[in-house]
């Protein structure tokens, strides 16, 4: 039993028969699919009517070792590795420059204009980018892993922008005027006091950065397609041919590509949680 | 240390609203300062534009015979405690107070020393590994004054660094601040809506309103002889009683008439309000200095008895306030927690005629005290 403001006991409301259905709910879509991917990942062929909802009768690893050598995994998960940290970390470190510069002078027309500017560009569609981006990254020789990481920083940098801005307004002003009172530039304020401050915010955008890039497939796709240098979900588009699908193989190798974004999920929604800035003021 | 020097400061912000008119004053070395006011009077504009956190309109700005409109804030040599502390959230209480030094590149074994020093004046010696978060209010306020003391700057700005706090610690580091002072020897700049504060902390006061400085006294000074209603009113707690009377003369005597009632004033007096016969005045007198029938008046200049009804009766514990309606206005009074007089009562009362003060009511300035 709960207790409220006053410490007196209140009686908590609870609607079972939606909870025990919105449960269920989720069973449906994401543990079962989900179960689905390591019993199909494990098994020798694809299994076929109800043997699907029985466990293997061995659990057979080879899967991962042969979709391991198809998909070179190494080789793109580096790349995906590469392509992943340095937009994301590009990504920390623009973006919430930008935000801070932005959020800090939102009074001023220019600023706010150059806000409403990005911000805009979460409205624009990647279809109707797409062409033109392929023709423009080749002039510009960008059609390789720089040009994806630049397209990344630029596509998330909207999204990012708004949730630094955000989070920026529950930054109290006065901890800036103490750190310049202390003697700090500006520079030095953004740089030892805001962005540590920000943790948080860092980890959701590390968080939804990392995601959307490690598991995008489009933007390889058009701009480095044919380039020869796969990134993971490029690499695993192969078991995919035009007389089927290899699905054991597949769903071991995405079993294998999700695990780093778990780790890293766990990692990082540690730092989201817990208001950093308590203290700070009052 | 030193002193300041404030010469016609003015501010304006760009749609065109003064906070600040004409600004002058002038701080000696080791003052305590207190700038006073209600909300919106621009105390803590005065207290940004020397932190350098808000330009100056016009005017000049000196801090040890140096002018320092144009320095950046860290250049200034002040140190600020802010309302809301503004305590770095994510260091310690050691690296909060040392932030200042090391943006300074102070040698970290003199850090190491001032954060110390600072940490045993404070009494937060224990505290010195523990974030901003694991801290109380008054800790918290501690840490935010050592911060400032860690740079032994030439003065110390305070925006209402008590106002977070509960009653009961608002007394207690009224006291530490009190004592901090005449420790550091520093010259402080303290801003406060509190009059209290004000009065118990200040060597002297400025009170301001509608960012106009009212008057600059010392706190028995300010109290004794305000320059105005303004004043008057605002320092002081009860408020001032104002009555509007007339003045009168008769057989070579200056009276005030409220109601039908008819004080003399004494001769000390009657000469500045000579100018005003016939005309309406503000009376003012402080509820300690009306005095009820049952209560002792050895050796005051008392006036005329006036009838009063008692509308509201508090107990204070070891004294009662009594607010009473007198024909042509009412009154507060101190009276002793033995005092007879309850809500209801129908009691006589009398005001000390040395402690009388005047007020023109048209220019709301002081005639005679």
């Amino acid at each position: 039993m709960a207790k409220d403001a006053f410490g007196a006991k209140v009686k908590e409301r609870a609607n079972w028969p939606v909870t025990v259905g919105l449960i269920l709910v989720a069973l449906v879509v994401i543990v079962f699919p989900l179960y689905m991917t390591v019993r199909i990942a494990v098994s020798k062929s694809m299994p076929t009517g109800l043997d699907i909802f029985s466990l293997p009768a061995t659990w057979d690893l080879a899967n991962f070792a042969e979709a391991m050598e198809k998909t070179q995994f190494f080789s793109s998960f580096m790349n995906s590795l590469i392509i992943t940290v340095v937009a994301v970390v590009v990504s920390i470190l623009v973006h919430s420059l930008a935000a801070y510069a932005i959020g800090r002078n939102m009074e001023r027309r220019a600023f706010k204009l150059s806000y409403l500017f990005i911000i805009a560009g979460m409205y624009v569609p990647f279809a109707i980018l797409m062409m033109p981006l392929v023709k423009q990254t080749a002039i510009m020789h960008l059609d390789n892993m720089v040009g994806v990481m630049l397209l990344y920083i630029v596509f998330y940098m909207p999204m990012n922008i708004m949730l630094y801005t955000g989070y920026l307004r529950n930054i109290p002003v006065a901890l800036e005027e103490a750190a310049r009172v202390d003697g700090a530039s500006t520079w030095t304020t953004y740089w030892k006091v805001i962005f540590p401050i920000m943790k948080p915010m860092h980890a959701t955008v590390a968080i939804l950065t990392g995601l959307a890039v490690w598991n995008d497939v489009m933007t390889p796709l058009v701009i480095m397609g044919g380039s020869g240098v796969y990134t993971l979900p490029l690499a695993q588009m192969s078991f995919q041919t035009a007389f089927g699908t290899d699905y054991p193989l597949a769903f071991a190798s995405y079993l294998l590509a999700m695990l780093p974004m778990i780790i890293f999920y766990i990692v990082a929604q540690k730092q989201i949680i817990g208001g950093v800035t308590n203290g700070a003021v009052k | 240390m030193a002193g300041l020097s404030l010469e016609h400061i003015g501010k304006t912000y760009p749609n065109g609203y003064e906070g600040v008119k004409d600004f002058n004053l002038e701080i000696e070395d080791k003052e305590f300062i207190i700038f006073v006011g209600p909300s919106g009077c621009g105390k803590s504009t005065t207290l940004r534009m020397i932190a350098g956190l808000e330009d100056i309109t016009s005017g000049t700005l000196k801090i040890d015979g140096r002018v320092v409109n144009d320095v950046e804030p860290a250049d200034r040599d002040i140190a600020m405690v802010f309302q809301t502390y503004a305590l770095y959230p994510h260091m310690t209480v050691f690296d909060n107070m040392a932030f200042p030094l090391k943006l300074r590149k102070v040698p970290q074994a003199d850090i190491d020393k001032a954060v110390h020093e600072a940490a045993r004046i404070l009494d937060l010696e224990k505290l010195l590994d523990r974030k901003p978060s694991a801290l109380s209010g008054g800790q918290r306020q501690r840490v935010a004054m050592g911060r400032a003391i860690v740079r032994n700057p030439k003065v110390y700005l305070m925006d209402e660094p008590l106002s977070n706090l509960d009653a009961k610690l608002r007394v207690q580091m009224r006291a530490e601040i009190s004592k901090l002072h005449d420790r550091l020897g520093a010259t402080i700049i303290y801003v406060t809506h509190d009059q209290t504060e004000a009065m118990t902390l200040g060597t002297r006061i400025v009170v301001m309103k509608d960012g106009v400085m009212q008057q600059v006294d010392t706190p028995s000074k300010l109290y004794s002889e305000p320059c105005n209603l303004f004043v008057a009113g605002f320092i002081g707690s009860p408020q001032m009683n104002f009555i509007d009377a007339t003045v009168g003369e008769s057989a070579g005597k200056v009276t005030l008439t409220f109601g039908a009632n008819t004080i003399t004033v004494p001769d000390a007096k009657a000469a500045a309000l000579k100018p005003y016969v016939g005309k309406v005045v503000i009376a003012g007198i402080r509820p300690e200095d009306v005095i009820e029938e049952h209560e002792h008046a050895d050796g005051k200049n008392l006036s005329e008895p006036i009838d009063a009804t008692v509308t509201v009766y508090e107990l204070l514990g070891s004294e009662a306030m009594i607010y009473g309606d007198v024909d042509g206005g009412s009154v507060s009074a101190h009276v002793s927690a033995t005092n007879p007089a309850r809500t209801g009562s129908r009691i006589k009362v009398a005001f000390d005629m040395d402690k009388l003060h005047v007020f023109d009511k048209e220019t709301e300035q002081a005639v005679v005290h």
